[in-house]
C-alpha cells in the first residue's frame, strides 16, 4: 500500500498564538507518502486539527515548511522546473487537496448537485453536463443518487458528510484531509461515513484523518500519529501504537479512550 | 380645511404630480443602484486587512450616519458641486439635470453608508466554515464571495435592504429643498396655485404609499423565493 513516494513533507512546523505565548504546533516533522492512510490521534487541544488545517493553509503556520508535490506552499514564491521564480497560487494546490470538515460545511443555498458541480465548473472549467454526470456517478457510489435535487437541510448528518466527501472527490484530489469527520454525527450515523472512508482508502486514496474513532485508526490506518501539546510524540503502524505504546502520554491517552 | 373642491382644484394640476412622480422614481432608482454598488465596496473596505482602507471606510460610514441628510444634501449641492459646471439639460424634457444630479449624489452617499453596514453584517453572519469549504475546493476569494457568501448574505439581509430602499424613496422628498422637481416639489407648486397645502400633501402621501408599499412586497416575494433551501 505505502510506497516511498513522498506527497507531503512537513518540516518543523510551528503555529504560535499570542506572540508565542501559545504553541498550537511545536515543531512537527512528518512525511505523507502516496497511498498512506495516516490517522492522527490525541487529546483535544493537542494541535491535531491545527496540523491538518495547516496542510492546505487554512491555518497559516508561524514557521516551518510544507512541501506538497515538491513545492513549499508556505512561501509566496517558488522555483519551477525550469528554474524560473513564479508566484505561488495556493488555490491551485488546494484543488489537489480535498478537505472534509467536522461540521460538513455544505452550501445551504444550493442543491446537492450544485454543491458538487460548482467548483469543477467554476474552477476547473468542466462543462455542466460532464460535471453533473460525474456527480451522479459519485452519488451512486455513496448510495445517495436519489438526493441530487435535495437541499442540504433535508439530509441527515451522515448523508451530509457523505455528500461533503464526494463533493471534495469531484476535484479529483491527490490527498483527502479529514478533520474529525464523525465528531458531529449521531452515533448511529458514524458507521455509514466511516465505511465510505474505508472504501476510499481501499481504492488507494492518500488520506490524513484526524479522528477519535480508534477502531477506524486500527483497522484502516497504515500509520498512526499521536500528538499532544502541539508536538508529534509517537508514530508508527497501528499494531505498534495500540499494541505496544511507548510514550507515557500515549499510554495515558489510550487508557482513557479504549 | 380640506374640501372636495380643494381636491378638484389640486387634480387640475395632475401633470405636475405626474412629472414629480417620474422624477421621484428616477431619483430613487438611481440612488438604489449607485448606493448599493458603493455600499458593496465600502463594506468590503471595512472588512479589509489593509488598515488605511479600513479606516477610510469607517470614517465615511460614521460621518455620514452622524450628520443629518438635509445638511449632507446642502453640502453636496452648495459646497462639493458648487464649482462644477453641470450640463443644463432636462431629463425626459422635465427634470433639470443640474439639480437632479447633486440630489442623486447626496442620496447615494447617504444610503451607501447605511447599506454598507447592512451588507457587512450580512457577510459577517455567514459561518466561516462556508469560506473554508469553498477555498478548500480551490475557489478564489472572489469566487467564494460571488457564489457562496453573497447569495447567503443577501438572503439574510433582504428585509433590512427592503427597509432601506423604502427609506430612500421617502428621503428623496428632501431634494425639493434644492429645487429638484420631484413629488414634494410638485405638491408645493400646487399649493401656491390653489392656496391650500392640505390636499396636495394628501395626494403626495398617497402616491408615496403606492410606491413604497409594493416595493416592500416585491422584495418580500424574492425573500420567500430565496428561502427555498431552508425548508425541510
Amino acid at each position: 500500500m505505502a510506497t516511498s513516494d513522498k506527497l507531503i513533507q512537513v518540516q518543523d512546523l510551528c503555529k504560535h498564538y499570542n506572540h508565542g505565548a501559545l504553541h498550537a504546533l511545536d515543531g512537527v516533522t512528518v512525511d505523507v507518502n502516496k497511498g498512506d492512510v495516516m490517522v492522527v490521534i490525541g487529546p483535544s487541544g493537542s494541535g491535531k486539527s491545527t496540523f491538518l488545517r495547516s496542510l492546505n493553509l487554512l491555518e497559516t503556520p508561524t514557521s516551518g515548511s510544507i512541501l506538497f508535490d515538491g513545492v513549499d506552499i508556505t512561501k509566496k514564491k517558488y522555483k519551477d522546473e525550469t528554474g524560473k521564480t513564479v508566484k505561488l497560487n495556493i488555490d491551485i494546490h488546494r484543488q489537489k487537496m480535498g478537505m472534509v470538515f467536522q461540521h460538513f460545511n455544505l452550501f445551504p443555498h444550493m442543491t446537492i448537485l450544485d454543491n458538487m458541480t460548482l467548483a469543477p465548473i467554476q474552477v476547473k472549467h468542466m462543462s455542466k453536463g460532464l460535471a453533473e454526470e460525474k456527480a451522479k456517478g459519485l452519488l451512486a457510489r455513496v448510495g445517495l443518487e436519489d438526493r441530487a435535487a435535495a437541499y442540504p437541510i433535508q439530509l441527515s448528518g451522515g448523508q451530509k458528510q457523505r455528500i461533503a466527501i464526494v463533493r471534495a472527490l469531484m476535484m479529483e484530489p491527490e490527498v483527502m484531509l479529514f478533520d474529525e469527520p464523525t465528531s458531529a454525527l449521531d452515533p448511529e450515523m458514524v458507521g455509514e461515513v466511516l465505511s465510505v472512508m474505508k472504501e476510499l482508502a481501499q481504492a488507494g486514496m492518500t488520506m490524513v484523518v484526524v479522528t477519535h474513532e480508534m477502531g477506524f485508526a486500527r483497522e484502516v490506518g497504515n500509520r498512526v500519529l499521536f500528538m499532544a501539546d502541539g508536538k508529534l510524540l509517537e508514530q508508527g503502524p497501528p499494531e505498534q501504537i495500540f499494541g505496544n505504546p511507548v510514550h507515557p502520554r500515549l499510554k495515558d491517552f489510550l487508557s482513557k479512550v479504549l | 380645511m380640506i374640501t372636495i373642491e380643494g381636491f378638484q382644484a389640486a387634480f387640475k394640476f395632475w401633470m405636475l404630480f405626474r412629472d414629480g412622480l417620474i422624477c421621484t422614481l428616477c431619483l430613487s432608482a438611481l440612488t438604489v443602484l449607485f448606493g448599493f454598488i458603493l455600499a458593496l465596496f465600502v463594506a468590503l473596505a471595512r472588512m479589509s486587512k489593509f488598515w488605511p482602507l479600513k479606516a477610510l471606510a469607517t470614517v465615511y460610514v460614521e460621518v455620514l450616519r452622524a450628520t443629518p441628510m438635509l445638511v449632507q444634501l446642502f453640502i453636496v449641492y452648495y459646497v462639493l458641486l458648487a464649482g462644477v459646471q453641470l450640463p443644463t439639460f432636462r431629463l425626459f424634457g422635465i427634470i433639470p439635470f443640474e439639480r437632479f444630479f447633486p440630489g442623486v449624489i447626496a442620496l447615494s452617499l447617504n444610503s451607501a453608508a447605511y447599506l454598507s453596514e447592512i451588507i457587512r453584517s450580512g457577510i459577517q453572519s455567514i459561518d466561516l466554515g462556508q469560506t473554508e469549504a469553498a477555498r478548500s475546493l480551490g475557489m478564489t476569494q472572489f469566487q467564494t464571495m460571488r457564489f457562496i457568501i453573497l447569495p447567503q448574505a443577501i438572503k439574510n439581509i433582504l428585509p433590512a435592504i427592503a427597509n432601506e430602499f423604502v427609506t430612500i424613496i421617502k428621503e428623496s422628498s428632501i431634494c425639493y429643498t434644492i429645487g429638484v422637481q420631484e413629488l414634494m416639489f410638485a405638491a408645493n407648486s400646487v399649493k401656491t396655485a390653489i392656496y391650500s397645502m392640505g390636499e396636495p400633501a394628501i395626494i403626495a402621501a398617497c402616491v408615496y404609499f403606492c410606491l413604497t408599499f409594493p416595493t416592500s412586497k416585491i422584495i418580500a416575494y424574492f425573500e420567500r423565493r430565496m428561502r427555498r433551501g431552508d425548508k425541510r
